[in-house]
């Protein structure tokens, strides 16, 4: 059915901000990962957002790597940090995690602004390639061609599309799998899980880098849609923007994620009427929904019995 | 004196003044913190709306008592700034987190979020997003002791700070309220149990809290002679950070983190490069935690708010 | 809940914005600028600049047949992403014919690319850097000065007018910035001056303290920026607190009354700045001009004239081409010769660039920026 969006609407900014709000999409499924399953927080999610732009960008200006290529070893150096980070704060209190990855997406963005001679510093790196395609084509014959996906949002919002697809049908798996039941079990009670066995290092350590690793992807298309990348688009904002994405959709829900990126990808574009009013709204209905919700909109049934548990110290 | 020596005197000033003005919100992090564990990311929102009430105060001063002595003013801007600031952390407290009491730290904190984003947006159409010019009340004299030049501002910033510390260390110590904040992050049902009404108390942490986020606001838009409405995000996040890397939770940890912050950042800063000076603040966060989780006075337990 | 109601959800928040569609048959004209954040104030000048003329366009009748204009205006936030972001949206919209923009060379410099691939053609009002007119794309015009002009003039201003030997210089990084200073640390140095540091800053910082306690250890005679009016108005006022003594020179990203009203009249007077043209007050052909807009808005911004300017261009270019067709407008730019416009006579070189342009030396006097002297490539 969205797959159908762009037959339905042909005004060509909505397609844009839809795709946008795709990429929102792929980030809070992926740090749902991290914070909904193995309730562990993440705040520098942006971090590894932007490794994986800048990777693709370089690669594409320097080695003229294409998309496809690219795309994976995003992902792969971005997953190589989310490690890098993630060990020696994974092993301490959840919220020393927090943050080392505070002070690891401020560092990485500071860096990349001014380390000028590498990434352009505040100006970032301009002329990336965009995605090319094996095309039908029809010149006299019936033939392939090379495309680019060129200026319309168009294939980037199909692209973003299977990407969701494919990271959510992944994500479904992995859920259902013993990996999946491991890091509920560790969510859940810690001290338990370990005591059964699992080996609560590795399995958190193992959702980090797989949450990683997806945002690496997702920084990869950005990269490839925008033709640019400036360190000032992975502030610490961002990070809390998907973290907050993550919460209202629903901690521990793929689809709850999915939804709250919706929500709050659209909401500015929705409350666009009220003019300068609008992030002032934005900022009330968080707080409303979470004072009303706070389960999130599609909370787990999971989730929701341990709410019913006070907080406990240093959880 | 030798230049060098001179010039190091100046760096370590420099550090030591945007250092107290950490600790001056740290404090705030840190007690709320200790209370009811939340880590309250609207703090630094309620440090740019002090300042913005400085700058009002000053306003409403010229207007209607146009030539009073500059000390008045001053003492005017800062307790304006406070009264205004408590009722809004209060206010904060009563709306976006009293409801939240029994839900999971991380739905609190998106509230959090969503109050920082109101309090930005609200300052902004309220004063415009125009960088706001702070009139120079303070005279730009500069006092001589030994060979280092200190100026007016950076003297009352370091007596006001120190001052507040000294008190609040007093008032966690020695008042009833401050012995059953110590009570309460101790054991909160425990703290119940002998009569204490924990929501009173958290509610006089955010306003103690933001009361010093306030004067810290005053000072920093005294001493940079402008503010703007997103001023609060980096200040916030500093102060953050310095009140883990001093133990959070502790009240002297905060105070001594964002002293050390400030200087390392100064020195770092004036030495090194002043375009990698917040990487250094983040690194020496990064090398604490991973040294000394804790921080650096996080074992003092028995000063825990 | 069941996958099939999220499915649901997800698809009807989609559908949310359906059916906005424009199908007016009105032709448009872009205009790019910073409209929010710290350089929203130049910004906004430079659009009412725009605006102005294109309501000047519609008062005198359509501008073919019976068509006509309607201004798309966008707000870059001197973001380049957001630039970037923007082009895209002002090229997918068929109604526009034609841009006018953007404020800073970071933002104008990728735009470029995008118009580019659009085939639309780009008058910046104010971007100087010499950079973005050599990247060889025919889309591209600029009507002001470029910083080959500027920062030389600059350079020679303060070593052989203002006399001065040892300089420090500080840039924001920018493309703007970082070209201006450069420039500049050129030309000084061939004049034979001493650059004692060459620093950078990032846009948005505030605590500038430890940066000036270096600068003031070295002890230049004249301090060079190569950034905006926010950072400059920080820095200065840091540094006169701090009892640093030094002139300090920028160039028109500095030429604002609100820098003075940031660093506060009595601190900011002796600052050098270097700016585009000869000020419009004192231009006869721009005097109507001037005195509506001043009764309308206020006090004239600095880019004000040069946005009004730059979209009166456009505007011709599409009267003449007498279609809504993006090729026919850009090739009627490209042909145009002897424009002549409010500040001058405008004629294209192969680059794009406006030839002939020249910048003005001012210094801050009584809370106003006071004109010295004219300066040429």
């Amino acid at each position: 059915m969205l797959a159908l969006f762009p037959l339905l609407d042909r005004n060509a900014y909505h397609l844009d901000l839809a795709t946008g709000v795709g990429i929102y999409v792929i980030l809070a499924m992926g740090l749902n990962v991290v914070v909904g399953f193995a309730g562990l927080l993440n705040l520098g999610y942006a971090a590894f957002f932007a490794i994986g732009a800048y990777v693709y960008a370089l690669l594409s200006l320097h080695a003229h790597t294409p998309f496809w290529i690219g795309l994976p070893i995003s992902g792969v150096v971005a997953m190589g940090f989310g490690f890098v980070i993630g060990l020696p704060a994974i092993r301490v209190r959840g919220d020393y995690l927090a943050i080392t990855t505070l002070g690891f997406g401020e560092i990485v963005r500071i860096a990349f602004n001014n380390l000028s001679a590498w990434t352009g510093g505040p100006n970032g790196l301009l002329g990336i390639e965009r995605p090319k395609i094996w095309a039908p084509t029809w010149k006299g014959h019936f033939g392939f061609e090379l495309i680019s996906f060129g200026v319309s949002a168009l294939p980037y919002f199909y692209l973003v599309l299977v990407l969701i697809a494919v990271i959510a049908f992944f994500l479904f798996r992995l859920m259902d799998s013993k990996f999946g039941r491991a890091l509920v079990a560790i969510r859940e009670d810690e001290l338990a899980a370990s005591c059964m066995g699992i080996p609560v290092v590795q399995i958190k350590l193992c959702a980090f880098g797989i949450s990683s690793f997806i945002a690496g992807l997702a920084g990869c298309v950005f990269a490839a849609k925008q033709t640019i990348v400036t360190p000032d688009s992975f502030d610490f904002i961002l990070s809390v923007l998907i973290l907050a994405m993550v919460v209202l959709g629903g901690m521990g829900n793929i689809w709850g994620a999915a939804l709250g990126a919706v929500v709050l990808g659209f909401l500015p574009e929705i409350l666009r009427e009220f003019a300068a009013y609008r992030m002032l709204i934005f900022g009330v209905l968080m707080i409303l929904v979470m004072i009303f919700r706070p389960q999130g909109i599609l909370g787990g049934q999971l989730i929701r019995r341990e709410l019913t548990r006070p907080i406990k110290e240093g959880s | 004196m030798s230049a060098a020596l001179n010039l190091f005197l100046n760096q370590l000033l420099n550090g030591l003044t945007i250092g107290m003005v950490y600790a001056l919100i740290a404090l705030g992090y840190t007690m709320v913190y200790g209370v009811i564990g939340l880590i309250n990311f609207a703090h630094g929102e309620v440090f740019m709306v002090g300042a913005y009430l400085a700058l009002t105060a000053i306003w409403l001063a010229a207007s209607f008592f146009p030539g009073i002595p500059f000390g008045l003013t001053l003492l005017f801007l800062i307790l304006f700034s406070m009264a205004g600031a408590s009722i809004l952390g209060a206010l904060i407290e009563k709306i976006a987190y009293r409801p939240l009491r029994r839900s999971p730290k991380l739905t609190a904190l998106i509230t959090s979020i969503g109050v920082s984003f109101f309090l930005q947006n609200a300052v902004m159409l309220i004063y415009g997003s125009k960088e706001q010019s702070i009139p120079d009340i303070v005279p730009m004299t500069r006092l001589k002791i030994g060979a280092i030049s200190v100026s007016l501002i950076q003297i009352l910033i370091f007596s006001v700070s120190i001052g507040l510390m000294f008190f609040l260390t007093w008032f966690v110590k020695n008042t009833k309220t401050g012995k059953a904040m110590r009570a309460v992050s101790e054991n909160p049902e425990a703290a119940q149990l002998v009569g204490i009404s924990p929501n009173r108390i958290i509610a006089a942490t955010f306003i103690l809290g933001s009361a010093l986020a306030a004067v810290g606001g005053s000072l920093f838009a005294l001493n940079y002679g402008s503010i703007n409405f997103h001023d609060g995000y980096l200040a916030g996040l500093k102060a953050f950070t310095a009140a883990v890397f001093g133990g959070i939770g502790s009240i002297p940890g905060a105070m001594v983190g964002g002293i050390l912050l400030g200087v390392f950042e100064g020195l770092g800063a004036g030495y090194i490069s002043s375009e990698w000076k917040d990487v250094f603040a983040f690194l020496l966060l990064g090398a604490v935690l991973l040294f000394k989780p804790s921080g650096i006075m996080g074992n003092n337990v028995s000063e825990k708010v | 809940m069941s996958k099939k109601a999220v499915f649901f959800l997800l698809f009807s928040s989609v559908f949310f914005f359906c059916g906005f569609e424009d199908k007016k048959e009105t032709i448009s004209v872009g205009a790019a600028a910073p409209l929010t954040g710290p350089q929203a104030y130049i910004g906004i000048g430079m659009m009412q600049g725009a605006q102005m003329a294109v309501e000047d366009a519609n008062v005198k009748g359509p501008v073919f047949g019976n068509t006509k204009l309607s201004l798309v205006a966008v707000d870059d936030q001197s973001n380049p992403t957001q630039a970037v972001l923007m082009a895209n949206k002002l090229i997918a919209d068929p109604q526009v014919v034609g841009v006018i923009g953007h404020f800073n060379s970071s933002c104008t410099k990728p735009a470029s690319t995008i118009y580019h691939e659009g085939r639309m053609a780009q008058i910046t009002p104010a971007s100087t850097n010499p950079e973005i007119s050599r990247q060889g794309f025919d889309t591209f015009f600029r009507i002001c000065a470029t910083d080959d002009v500027q920062a030389p003039a600059a350079a020679r201003f303060a070593a052989k007018e203002l006399g001065v030997k040892k300089i420090a210089i500080i840039d924001d990084k920018t493309t703007y910035g970082v070209g201006l200073a450069t420039v500049f640390e050129k030309e000084f140095k061939a004049l034979g001056g001493t650059v004692l540091s060459h620093d950078g800053i990032t846009q948005g910082e505030k605590d500038f303290a430890p940066l000036l306690a270096k600068v003031q250890s070295l002890g230049p005679e004249l301090v060079y920026f190569g950034g905006v009016y926010p950072e400059m108005a920080l820095l200065v006022r840091q540094a006169k607190k701090m009892g640093l003594e030094a002139l300090w020179m920028g160039g028109d990203g500095i030429f604002d009354v609100t820098l003075i009203k940031l660093i506060t009249p009595p601190l900011a007077t002796g600052i050098y700045a270097t700016m585009l043209g000869v000020d419009p007050h004192s231009i006869p052909e721009a005097r109507d001009f001037v005195t509506r807009y001043e009764a309308r808005y206020g006090e004239i911004g600095s880019f004000s004239a040069y946005g009004y300017e730059a979209m009166n261009v456009l505007i011709e270019a599409i009267r003449r081409a007498g279609k809504n067709d993006r090729q026919a407008v850009l090739a009627q730019i490209k042909a145009m010769k002897d424009y002549p416009g409010i500040l001058g006579v405008i004629n294209f070189d192969k680059n794009g660039d406006a030839i002939g342009k020249s910048v003005g030396v001012y210094k801050v006097e009584d809370g106003k920026f006071v004109f010295l002297q004219e300066a040429k490539a």
